[in-house]
Formats: structure tokens, C-alpha cells, sequence
């Protein structure tokens, strides 16, 4: 089976499952007494922000092996890795503020977390803009690079700032130090969210990483 | 060490006498400050907002846009007569030489930054004179992460197209976590708490200026290699 | 004291709707740009 077709089995599968994931969530999970239904955003969009990150940690990690190595398939993985980052990131940053809107009353609010994920999605952006404004592609790669670590080092100065600053986003439920503190079936319905958002990255990242060896350089 | 620092400021030096010659990049920087104070002061309501709310908003917007400016020049003139390949063969590690770039970049913003904390003050009327050791501390624990950040990627955008529209879009969210400790603190401190309530925000700018300087020292050769 | 559960489901549908909509979008463009070029 080719990488292509791998990809798009995963894809594929991964949608059904996020069919599967909807029915879960929007049927068969109970209903937040105080939030309401809105609440149940919650299930795609701490899905979509874990993959985002995990995009973005996966481009540092390519990118420190791509240096210490000089592998193209490497850079060719990063390349693929922030472009479908990219993509979960619009999906978180459409979904917050749908979610903020009911509970909060405010579409947007400058509270740290949700500034900070702005900035992921900057970082992305930015990242791909400077893959596009460099033609030769060793300097590309390298220059990629540098931006991609340094994206990666920014995240724990992101995540720790919501803990100093005193925010309006509901504190970390599942991944704070203690144990998650919502109900189980909740939790069940989250996890099995993130794990389906997971399949679909891998998925698109392996259909994005086939694209890259195409002739017309990415 | 002994050697590296040397060297580096070898670098500084020159940088410094460079940009002292002709003054061009450190005039516009400081018009543009005062221009900046200029329409904070005009575009706001003095009856609707006190300006210590909005005093260190101001500040710090301030100090960013001269930290950009900073950076902008930072590989500028080594572009001509193919300087920069001069300075690679130069018998200086690649530390050295982002050292010496860092040390100039930032004694010019810290040149922009006193400038523009003295204009603050005549302008504004704020009493920033009463806490101006623990400001002027902060605004270095601040300003020294980015700016080595900002040095390692303006080394890096030099040569790309639309240099100077990359680094700022590269930058922005680098800026971020150290504003928002800065302002914090500032508010604070204009709010005339003690120092030891923002110990936090403190720790976390510390963190930053650690981590990025190591960071950027460390990726800066794979910036300027062939 | 019980408050009535807030109504807020259109916001929910939204998100739903919109995520799916991003997802199955991108999930096409990577299928028609894969196709163009056989690679493996």
C-alpha cells in the first residue's frame, strides 16, 4: 500500500469515528447542568487544540532531528506536521469562541490561554510564510527549523502563563496535577475524542508528507 | 570564555561605532517614539481613562515598537559588500559574533528605552521616578529574551523576500509572554506594590530570558552556515 | 435554589457543524491534491 493510501485509509476511518465521536457526545453524554448544552464544545474543541499542539511539538521534535541529522525527510515531516497543525488550530480557533459566547457572554476575551493559542496559530502562519519566501531549499529547511524549535520551546512559557494569570478560562480539568474532576462518562467521551483527532492527524500529516516529495517542492 | 567575551564585544563595538557614525537608525527610532507617545496621549479621552490605567499599556507598546526597529538594522549593513561572508571568516566563533550582535542590539533599544521612559514621564505626568530601580529592572529582564530572539531570526530573514514584513509576523508571538509579565508588573508597580507580590511574573521573565538566549545562541550557527 | 439549564444548543450545533466542515473540507483537498501527483 502506497503512503497515499495509507493516508487515506486513516483519514477515512477517522471520519467515521468522528461521526461515531459526534453521536457519543451530542446523545449519549449527559448535559452540564450550569453551561448547558454548549458545554459539550468542550469534546471537539480540547480535541482540536491537543492536536494543534501536538502538531507543533511534533515540528520542534522534526525539526532539532532534521538539524542534529540534516535528513530531508525531516524537514519534509515538519513541513506537513505545521500545515495540518495549522488546520486543527482554525478548528480550535472557530470553536472557542463559540463556546466562550454563551458561557462567557464574549466572543473573544484577552485572557492568557486563549491569547497564547492566538499565537500558536501565528507561529504556524508564520512558519509556513517563511517556508514560501525561501527558494533554496537547504537554507528553507534550515531556517524552518530554527523557527520550529523555538515555536516548540515557546509552548511551556504558554501553558505556565495560565496558571499566573488570572483568567476567565475554565482551569485545566483533565490535565491538571490532580485527577480530572468531571464526570466519568465526560471524561470517556473526551478521551475518545482526542484519540480519534489523533488518527485524523495522522492521516492528514501522512497524505501531506506524500505531497512533499512531489516534484514541486514544499 | 575570556576570549568569547572578547570577542564579542569586539562585535558590540563595532556595531555601536557604526551605528553612532551616522545616527540614522537611533534618530528615527527615538522620533518615532516620541511620535508614538505623541498619538497616545492625542488619540485618548483624559476624562474617560486616568492615565495610569493606560500608562503602562503605553510603555510597553513603546518599547516593542523600538525593539522592532532595533532588530530591522541588526543585519542590515552587513547585506552590503557582502560583509556578513567578512565577518564569518573572521577568526570568531559564531558565538561570539551573535553575542556581539545581541550586546548592540540591545544597548541601542536600551538607548530607545531610557529615551522613551524620560518622554513617558514629561508627557504623561505619571510618578515613574519613585519606582524607577524595580521598572528599569524589569524592562531589562523583558526586553533581553525577545531581543535574542529577535536577533537570531533577523539574522535568519536577511536575505529571505519581504524581510521586513517576516520578522515582525515571526516575532509577535515571542513578544507576547514577556509583555504580558511586563505589563503586569508595571501595573503593579505604578499601583505602588512591592515587588515581592509579582515574584511570579518575575520567575517566568527570568525563565524566558534564560531559555531564549541559551536557545538562540545555540541555533544562531545554523542561521549563517552555507 | 435549581436554575433551568441555560439554552444554548444552536451555539453547539455550530461548533459541530463548523468543525466537521473544516475537517471533511481539508480531508478532500489533501484527497484532490494527492491525487494529482502518484507518489508514495
Amino acid at each position: 500500500m502506497t503512503l497515499v493510501q495509507r493516508g487515506r485509509w486513516l483519514t477515512g476511518i477517522g471520519l467515521l469515528l468522528l461521526g461515531g465521536v459526534y453521536l457519543r457526545a451530542l446523545a449519549f453524554t449527559p448535559v452540564e447542568l450550569h453551561q448547558g448544552p454548549a458545554q459539550k464544545i468542550f469534546y471537539v474543541h480540547v480535541p482540536a487544540a491537543w492536536s494543534s499542539m501536538l502538531a507543533m511539538g511534533l515540528v520542534g521534535l522534526a525539526s532539532i532531528l532534521y538539524l542534529l541529522v540534516r535528513d530531508t525527510r525531516y524537514d519534509r515531516f515538519a513541513a506537513a506536521s505545521a500545515e495540518v497543525g495549522t488546520v486543527f488550530a482554525c478548528v480550535m480557533l472557530t470553536t472557542g469562541p463559540l463556546w466562550a459566547k454563551p458561557i462567557w457572554g464574549t466572543w473573544w476575551t484577552w485572557d492568557a490561554r486563549l491569547t497564547l493559542t492566538l499565537m500558536l496559530f501565528f507561529i504556524f502562519i508564520g512558519y509556513q510564510l517563511l517556508r514560501g519566501a525561501v527558494t533554496d531549499p537547504a537554507v528553507r529547511a534550515r531556517s524552518a527549523a530554527v523557527v520550529g524549535i523555538c515555536g516548540l520551546v515557546l509552548l511551556p512559557f504558554i501553558h505556565l502563563s495560565v496558571y499566573l494569570f488570572r483568567t476567565l478560562h475554565p482551569q485545566p480539568i483533565v490535565l491538571k496535577p490532580s485527577a480530572p474532576s468531571a464526570p466519568p462518562e465526560m471524561v470517556t467521551t473526551l478521551l475518545l475524542s482526542v484519540g480519534v483527532f489523533s488518527l485524523l492527524y495522522l492521516g492528514f500529516v501522512i497524505q501531506r508528507y506524500a505531497l512533499g516529495g512531489a516534484a514541486r517542492d514544499d | 570564555m575570556r576570549d568569547l567575551l572578547r570577542h564579542a564585544w569586539r562585535v558590540t563595538r563595532k556595531d555601536l561605532r557604526l551605528e553612532f557614525r551616522s545616527r540614522t537608525a537611533l534618530t528615527s527610532a527615538l522620533v518615532f517614539t516620541a511620535l508614538v507617545l505623541v498619538v497616545f496621549e492625542h488619540g485618548r479621552d483624559p476624562t474617560a481613562v486616568p492615565t495610569l490605567n493606560l500608562a503602562p499599556s503605553i510603555l510597553w507598546v513603546t518599547f516593542s515598537f523600538a525593539s522592532m526597529l532595533a532588530l530591522n538594522r541588526a543585519f542590515q549593513a552587513e547585506l552590503e559588500n557582502h560583509a556578513l561572508d567578512g565577518l564569518l571568516l573572521a577568526p570568531i566563533s559564531r558565538t561570539s559574533l551573535f553575542w556581539g550582535k545581541l550586546g548592540a542590539n540591545l544597548v541601542f533599544v536600551a538607548l530607545v528605552q531610557v529615551t522613551g521612559m524620560l518622554l513617558f514621564m514629561l508627557f504623561f505626568n505619571v510618578p515613574v521616578w519613585r519606582v524607577w530601580a524595580p521598572l528599569a529592572a524589569v524592562t531589562a529582564l523583558a526586553t533581553v529574551g525577545f531581543i535574542a530572539v529577535g536577533t537570531l531570526f533577523s539574522a535568519m530573514v536577511v536575505r529571505t523576500r519581504f524581510a521586513e514584513l517576516m520578522l515582525p509576523v515571526l516575532l509577535l508571538p515571542f513578544l507576547l509572554p514577556p509583555l504580558i509579565a511586563a505589563v503586569q508588573v508595571t501595573v503593579q508597580l505604578f499601583a505602588g506594590r512591592p515587588l515581592s507580590e509579582v515574584a511570579g511574573w518575575l520567575r517566568l521573565l527570568a525563565a524566558y530570558d534564560i531559555c531564549f538566549v541559551t536557545l538562540a545562541t545555540l541555533l544562531f550557527p545554523f542561521t549563517v552556515t552555507e | 435554589m435549581t436554575e433551568a439549564i441555560p439554552q444554548n444548543a444552536p451555539y453547539m450545533v455550530a461548533a459541530y457543524v463548523v468543525t466537521a466542515a473544516i475537517l471533511v473540507g481539508y480531508a478532500i483537498v489533501l484527497a484532490l491534491r494527492t491525487r494529482r501527483s502518484r507518489d508514495s
